[in-house]
């Protein structure tokens, strides 16, 4: 019963992603003539549906662009960096729309072995992290039945030195695809849409203004209380500021 | 078509229209048949006084009629006059005559009367003179009887009545007027400024000294030409007749915005003025005549300047009404060849302040500024005329560009708006240059970094997307923690069948040890009783049969036909180490050896048993 419903629930499922297919070509064909407006109504209509693809966001982000309106586009294109971490023209956009953004934050340096992490992280999807992991997880069983079966000396340490190496591969593969999963899925980060925010310290109107952020600046969430949120500056600068003046990537 | 008679005027409508069409087929019948009719008057003269309306024919007419002249009365006429010319030039005989009648009018009342037109009958056609408005005044006591007709030679016989020579010219006699046609414009019309001389008819003129003009600051100016000498027309300005001369016409640009004074205009006039009041004899035919000099100041003007509405940005600058024509010299040429391309501005306004539009040429080709060319007019419709502006260019690639439409922004004041005109797109066709192909020095080709243009976001993605559930990923699905599940239960499934498999093959191996011995013992079974009774004859006889049965049902060779070189060629065929067979062969020898000589042999019948059982276990073993 249980499976008749799941199948019932993937033919709906394709027949929709038939029809944003159609909706996305729509959209595409609206971008060329110039009409970024109804071009935007027509991604929206896609992302409506629950159903996403970096291209839908990145087309939008680009609708949104030549519409002036970059807290938006940059919202859309973080979001298609979300999903598709890897893909360089997503990068390019962002970086030429990011340079309308008012605020010039001096980014923290950080350390760099976690710069180095993260962009190792970012330089595939989730689920091709996903897919290495059990790819390499599966060599690491045949090497390893190599290694109990083999007769040879000298095969076997290969092996079982290949086994250890893959296994590792696994590993990390999977935790990187835990993290990209939990960016993707939490939402910590978000970007300022209100044209100037005053941020606070603490989470009621009457905190002390601490400084002024503009559109467009991405900020990290890191705790919330009712309809104020808490967030954090690529400079490490902490504050207060209400829920409906950003929105989550 | 040309023939045009006016005889009957019936019905409004078609009236109208016909004497539009008659308007214009007089002019063109009288350009046709060369035949001019027209009626000169003065514009304006005071009551009681008398005028000459004049008839020209060039052409010997008849049966002239007169309009209706019932306004005025005539006291003279007409008087006839002919004149005619020849003129040769290149040969060409041309023979101009004219006909006049000229009547002496005097006006009765005060007004603005319209005399219609009169017609006169040439060759049994009928030709209509021009119509003709004149402005009676009041009469001034003084000057009535100053020489209406004359112009402005004075008549002896009024001197008397001339004003009191004080050496002074009142202000009402001999003034200057700075007129413009609009005092509320928008920055950069045009305003045609002109400076008239009036003075009283009874004033006479010697001439100008020094003039003075107003600096016109604020503005950008054009003169109209004026002729050099002034001539004099008659004008009824604050109901009084003057002779009014035009000094200067002027076109005014103005170039800020506001309340913009315009400074007087100065000129000091010479004029004549009759010296005491001589009894003398002479008197009346030799006047003393001094010349006074008159300065006269006009009144300072004002214009407002509103500003131009917000410019778009492509505005020209021009101010009036344009018109926008584009042309390139050639369409097809070589790389490196130049081209220019021509646009030309034509209208009326400040065409010398326009700027050069901007054409979007494409960013290989080498341009120059432009080169402009000005030809305008300054006349009473204001400054007209064309200028153009020569591009020139050089495309160094071949290829066909396209240089788009240039537009032309420019101001109307006359609608208060801004207007564009365009020229069309112009398509050039370049071709490789000869100078291109004969670079037979390949170093000389330059490269060239690929221009970064302008900066835009990158096209968005037209291929097609994988759609899927926001925040849905392979990774965390059950599918992906089940493919580690799965592929470990394989793994430990065929581990544990693979360890019982080999834990099964090495049984075998035991097993077949074990049966190994067991045949080697029972070859030996006798011998091994013959150890057991120390029969030592025996006990080798049967260690030899033993080996010898042995090998011969390993082999499937017939004991008879065995011997040592066949058994160990044929053991060694079946994987038997050397070794093994050599042991074997010094086991024959040992056995032969101690049944024949058993004191010679060192070994015992037990060491002797256990190597043969040993040799028989590891032929078991081995033998395939």
């Amino acid at each position: 019963m249980k499976r008749l419903l799941n199948i019932i629930l993937a033919l709906l499922f394709t027949s929709a992603v038939f029809a944003q297919a159609d909706l996305l070509q729509k959209g595409n064909e609206l971008y060329v003539k110039d009409k970024f407006k109804e071009a935007i109504d027509v991604y929206n209509q896609i992302l409506m549906t629950n159903l996403e693809s970096p291209e839908v966001y990145f087309n939008l982000g680009n609708a949104y662009y030549k519409t002036k309106n970059y807290p938006h586009a940059i919202l859309n294109y973080e979001r298609a960096k979300l999903i598709s971490p890897d893909d360089e023209d997503i990068d390019f956009n962002l970086q030429i729309a990011n340079q309308h953004v008012v605020d010039a934050i001096q980014e923290l340096p950080g350390i760099f072995i976690v710069r180095w992490w993260n962009s190792l992280v970012n330089s595939q999807t989730t689920d091709t992290w996903a897919l290495i992991s059990i790819i390499s997880f599966l060599i690491f069983l045949t090497l390893a039945g190599l290694y109990f079966f083999a007769r040879s000396g000298n095969m076997r340490r290969i092996a079982f030195w290949t086994a250890f190496f893959l296994i590792s591969i696994s590993m990390f593969s999977w935790s990187f695809a835990a993290q990209q999963k939990n960016w993707l899925v939490n939402h910590t980060r978000a970007i300022v849409m209100q044209p100037t925010v005053t941020v606070k310290s603490s989470p009621s109107e009457k905190g002390t203004n601490l400084f002024v952020v503009h559109e467009g600046l991405k900020v990290k969430i890191t705790d919330k209380l009712g309809d104020w949120l808490e967030v954090r500056l690529a400079d490490g600068n902490k504050g207060w500021l209400m829920t409906e003046s950003i929105e989550r990537i | 078509m040309h023939r045009f008679e006016k005889r009957n005027h019936d019905n409004t409508m078609i009236r109208k229209i016909k004497i539009l069409l008659i308007l214009m087929f007089v002019g063109y019948g009288a350009m046709a048949d060369n035949i001019q009719f027209t009626m000169e008057g003065p514009e304006a003269v005071a009551v009681g006084d008398q005028f000459r309306l004049s008839f020209t024919l060039n052409e010997n007419g008849s049966d002239l009629q007169l309009p209706d002249l019932s306004n005025f009365d005539l006291l003279m006429g007409p008087t006839t006059s002919q004149s005619s010319s020849f003129q040769m030039i290149n040969g060409k005989t041309t023979q101009s005559s004219s006909f006049s009648y000229m009547f002496v009018l005097r006006a009765k009342k005060e007004g603005k009367f319209t005399i219609r037109p009169a017609s006169i009958k040439v060759n049994g056609k009928i030709y209509e003179s021009n119509s003709l408005t004149i402005q009676i005044v009041k009469g001034q006591p003084q000057q009535q009887a100053a020489a209406a007709q004359q112009g402005n030679q004075s008549q002896p016989g009024n001197q008397s009545q001339e004003p009191a020579s004080t050496g002074t010219v009142s202000k009402d006699n001999l003034f200057v007027r700075l007129s413009l046609d609009k005092t509320n414009v928008s920055k950069g019309e045009q305003i045609r400024a002109t400076v008239k001389l009036y003075i009283s008819q009874n004033v006479p003129l010697n001439g100008f000294d020094e003039v003075k003009l107003p600096s016109y600051e604020g503005f950008w100016t054009k003169e109209i030409d004026v002729p050099q000498q002034v001539s004099f027309t008659r004008e009824v300005y604050n109901g009084k007749i003057y002779q009014v001369g035009i000094l200067k016409k002027t076109i005014l640009f103005p170039q800020q915005t506001g309340s913009i004074k315009i400074d007087p205009f100065e000129i000091t006039c010479l004029v004549r003025q009759k010296v005491g009041k001589q009894q003398g004899f002479f008197d009346d035919f030799f006047d003393n005549y001094r010349v006074v000099k008159a300065k006269v100041v006009s009144d300072p003007q004002v214009v407002n300047v509103k500003d131009l509405p917000n410019q778009p940005a492509n505005f020209s600058g021009a101010v009036g009404n344009f018109n926008l024509t584009g042309a390139l010299d050639k369409t097809n040429v070589k790389s490196n060849e130049a081209v220019t391309l021509k646009l030309t501005v034509n209208g009326s306004g400040n065409l010398t302040l326009i700027n050069p539009p901007k054409i979007e040429l494409p960013q290989d080709f080498e341009s120059y500024e432009p080169k402009t060319t000005e030809r305008t007019t300054a006349n009473d419709n204001g400054l007209s005329g064309s200028i153009s502006f020569e591009y020139l260019f050089i495309p160094r690639f071949a290829g066909n560009f396209t240089i788009p439409s240039i537009e032309f922004v420019y101001f109307n004041p006359s609608t208060r708006q801004y207007e564009t005109r365009s020229t069309q797109a112009f398509v050039l066709n370049v071709e490789k240059g000869s100078d291109d192909q004969n670079g037979s020095v390949v170093n000389s080709y330059s490269k060239e970094d690929v221009k970064m243009i302008g900066k835009d976001i990158r096209f968005i993605k037209q291929n097609q997307a994988k759609f899927q559930p926001k925040g849905s990923s392979f990774y965390g699905t059950l599918g992906f923690y089940s493919t580690y599940v799965v592929s470990l239960l394989c793994f430990g499934f065929v581990f544990v069948v693979n360890r019982k498999k080999i834990r099964e093959s090495a049984n075998l191996a035991l097993v077949r040890n074990k049966r190994a011995n067991k045949v080697a013992l029972k070859r030996l079974k006798a011998a091994f009783v013959h150890l057991k009774n120390n029969q030592q004859e025996q006990f080798y006889e049967s260690v030899i049969k033993g080996l010898w049965g042995y090998l011969s049902d390993k082999l499937s060779i017939p004991v008879a036909n065995l011997n040592r070189e066949r058994a160990s060629a044929n053991l060694l065929k079946r994987g038997i180490d050397q070794a093994v067979v050599n042991e074997l062969m010094k086991l024959i020898d040992d056995c032969e050896f101690a049944r024949f000589a058993p004191a010679a042999y060192s070994g015992t019948m037990k060491e002797m048993y256990d190597s043969a059982a040993k040799v028989m276990g590891i032929f078991e073993k081995q033998i395939k």
